[in-house]
């Protein structure tokens, strides 16, 4: 199923939540379970599951499952996987709700995922966790993408009429062996061949009446209860709107149309996505200028206005170049960098720029451990002096801690208080 | 501003970008409708101070606005000198070891040749002569624009009477792996 914004809406999600559940638990059988039970450490072992399971990822990236396609806009099962580990990072309630479940586990069965077959409950666990994510992820992308609000549970409906219309599409194309099933979900009996499977050529075909008839009857032709008919509450709504059932299986059918004939625009997609950000600051610098009378216009009440404080920039950093320390040669030896890596990297820094600007009290290893979690460890626009050449990627978390001179847990820390730093810089700058 | 600071600026802006975009705040929501965004964006109505905080509180609807000047952009972008056309695009097929001399784009338009020249390489643009658009283009003149995957210009220029219109090779890696290190894409637009 596509529809605007999605990515974890097709059938290659199997494969990213494969991919995701193998190396999740790779990274966690190496941490100690009594650390779930600590509600304090949880943040902390986020932060450590987010690195181990990254790097399996990044290790299982030339794998078959890691390089099929997620969904049918070229993204990759592994570049799915780690998006979702990503908004994991930025969304802790997820991995709460995850830690409180694995410890409820544990209080039954201590040391439960070493036991035999604990390994399929923890996998269990984290399937949950990441259906919940994906399912949020989307809502947000759908809302951003075309401006209606949307939420998670919105999206399990979509996906629960894509495969009611499946399922009715698969029925209707088989009939002759399914006579009766294809006449209770048309509501009448079945005289020759019916219309109605000629006419089913999308899902943008399939009538609100259908869905709900094939819903009431799945159980009476063994197909479990149908999911409009179960006793959750959760469709009670959907149930008894036929309406909104068509008008739901109409948005899809129209999108994936849609989406089928457009060519994807990628490269304009690129060049404008340094663009908006003018936009973005014009938009609060008139906004600071302009006396616009109010109301505010605002769809949700906030309870909480946010102040706004002009801080004022603070003053750019000298520019001179840093003098040749031979101790720095000695430091990048120990974690396998190249001799110079640390003076070359530091020239390749702009210093007069923004984030050197922001975090100049910082170390080079805390800046570069800023950008490998911002923009991955690889991306295109580092300067090449910042790469180890032994991954052309920008040293790991342990070789920039080691140039630090800090234990990682100290440069995780520094590198979040630095996120920090700057996200509040983002915020408070118009220009 | 030379290249490098340019690049960093690059930089800077998609750190910035990563910044705004990847906030989560629990029981985010639309906070502003289209049309005041939209509005916003065109000048036409500045936002109070009232909505500018509920903006810079929602990552969701910062995201919206995203959207929005994106589109808004698009729809500004100068129009196709000729009907039919909007761009083409083309990527370097299996990741081979050896040189390339010649990409064509998906549509089969256009093809880049990469011809060895000295120390260096030459790239020409070569538009099919049965395009349905190449009459109309060639009489246009328009500016055509080839790009690598990265958006860095490959060659600038008009098409002469042959359809042709070439340039040295801009950047210092060969032609295979420069365009291999720049997602194996190119695209050919007008400017």
């Amino acid at each position: 199923m596509r529809l605007p914004g999605t990515r974890y809406q097709e059938p290659g999600w199997e494969e990213v939540r494969k991919l995701l559940g193998q190396c999740s638990l790779a990274a966690l059988r190496g941490v100690d379970p009594a650390r779930l039970l600590d509600a304090a450490a949880r943040d902390d072992l986020l932060a450590d599951y987010v690195e181990r399971t990254g790097e399996r990822l990044r290790q299982a990236r030339h794998g078959a499952r890691a390089q099929a396609p997620g969904n049918s806009y070229g993204d990759t099962v592994l570049e799915l996987a780690l998006g979702l580990l990503y908004e994991l990072q930025a969304r802790p309630a997820d991995w709460q709700a995850f830690c409180a479940a694995a410890a409820s586990e544990q209080a039954r069965i201590a040391g439960f995922w070493m036991e035999a077959g604990g390994d399929a409950l923890l996998r269990k666990k984290l399937n949950d966790m990441y259906a919940v994510l994906r399912d949020k992820v989307d809502a947000d992308n759908y809302q951003a993408a075309c401006g209606r609000p949307c939420s998670p549970n919105r999206i399990y409906a979509y996906r629960m009429l894509d495969t009611a219309y499946g399922d009715i599409a698969r029925l209707f194309a088989d009939w002759e062996q399914h006579r009766d099933q294809v006449g209770a979900i048309l509501g009448r009996e079945l005289q020759g061949t019916p219309i109605e499977v000629r006419q089913l050529r999308t899902i943008a075909d399939c009538r609100a009446e259908w869905v709900l008839r094939w819903s009431e009857t799945l159980e009476a032709f063994g197909g479990g209860v149908g999911p409009l008919h179960t006793r959750s509450k959760r469709f009670a709504n959907l149930k008894t709107a036929p309406d909104k059932i068509a008008a739901m299986l109409r948005e899809i059918g129209d999108y994936e149309a849609l989406s089928a004939n457009q060519d994807r625009d990628w490269l304009q997609d690129r060049d404008d996505a340094a663009l908006w950000m003018e936009d973005y600051w014009r938009v609060l610098q008139e906004s600071e200028e302009g006396t616009t009378p109010g109301p505010d216009l605002i769809l949700e009440a906030r309870e909480d206005a946010l102040g706004l404080d002009d801080v004022p920039e603070p003053q750019a950093e000298d520019d001179a170049p840093p003098p040749q320390d031979p101790r720095l040669d000695v430091l990048a030896a120990a974690v396998s960098l190249p001799p110079g890596y640390m003076q070359a990297a530091g020239e390749a820094e702009e210093r007069t720029g923004w984030v050197a600007r922001e975090l100049g009290g910082d170390g080079l290893a805390v800046r570069l451990a800023v950008y490998a979690k911002l923009l991955g460890p690889g991306d295109e626009s580092y300067p090449d002096a910042w790469r180890d050449p032994a991954t052309g990627e920008l040293p790991t978390m342990q070789q920039l801690a080691g140039l630090a001179r800090v234990s990682l847990p100290t440069l995780r820390k520094r590198r979040d208080a630095a996120i920090a730093r700057l996200e509040a810089a983002t915020m408070r700058r118009t220009g | 501003m030379n290249t490098k600071t340019a690049a960093r600026k690059t930089l800077d802006r998609r750190l910035q970008e990563r910044l705004l975009l990847d906030r989560r705040v629990d029981g985010d929501r639309l906070v502003l409708a289209d049309a005041v965004l939209t509005a916003a964006l065109d000048g036409s109505r500045p936002l109070t101070a009232g909505e500018r905080a509920a903006l810079q509180a929602s990552p969701l609807t910062t995201r919206r606005l995203r959207q929005l000047a994106i589109e808004r952009r698009a729809r500004q972008a100068p129009a196709s000198p000729v009907s039919g056309w909007r761009g083409s695009q083309g990527r370097l097929r299996a990741a081979s070891s050896g040189e390339v001399d010649a990409l064509r784009t998906d549509d089969g338009w256009f093809t880049l040749h990469l011809v060895p020249q000295g120390e260096g390489w030459r790239a020409i643009l070569q538009l099919a002569a049965d395009a349905p658009f190449a009459a109309d283009l060639l009489a246009a003149r328009a500016p055509l624009r080839v790009r690598d995957g990265a958006g860095r210009t490959i060659l600038e220029g008009r098409l002469d009477a042959d359809g042709e219109c070439e340039a040295a090779w801009p950047f210092p890696s060969a032609p295979a792996a420069h365009l291999q290190a720049a997602d194996a894409a190119f695209s050919v637009e007008s400017i």
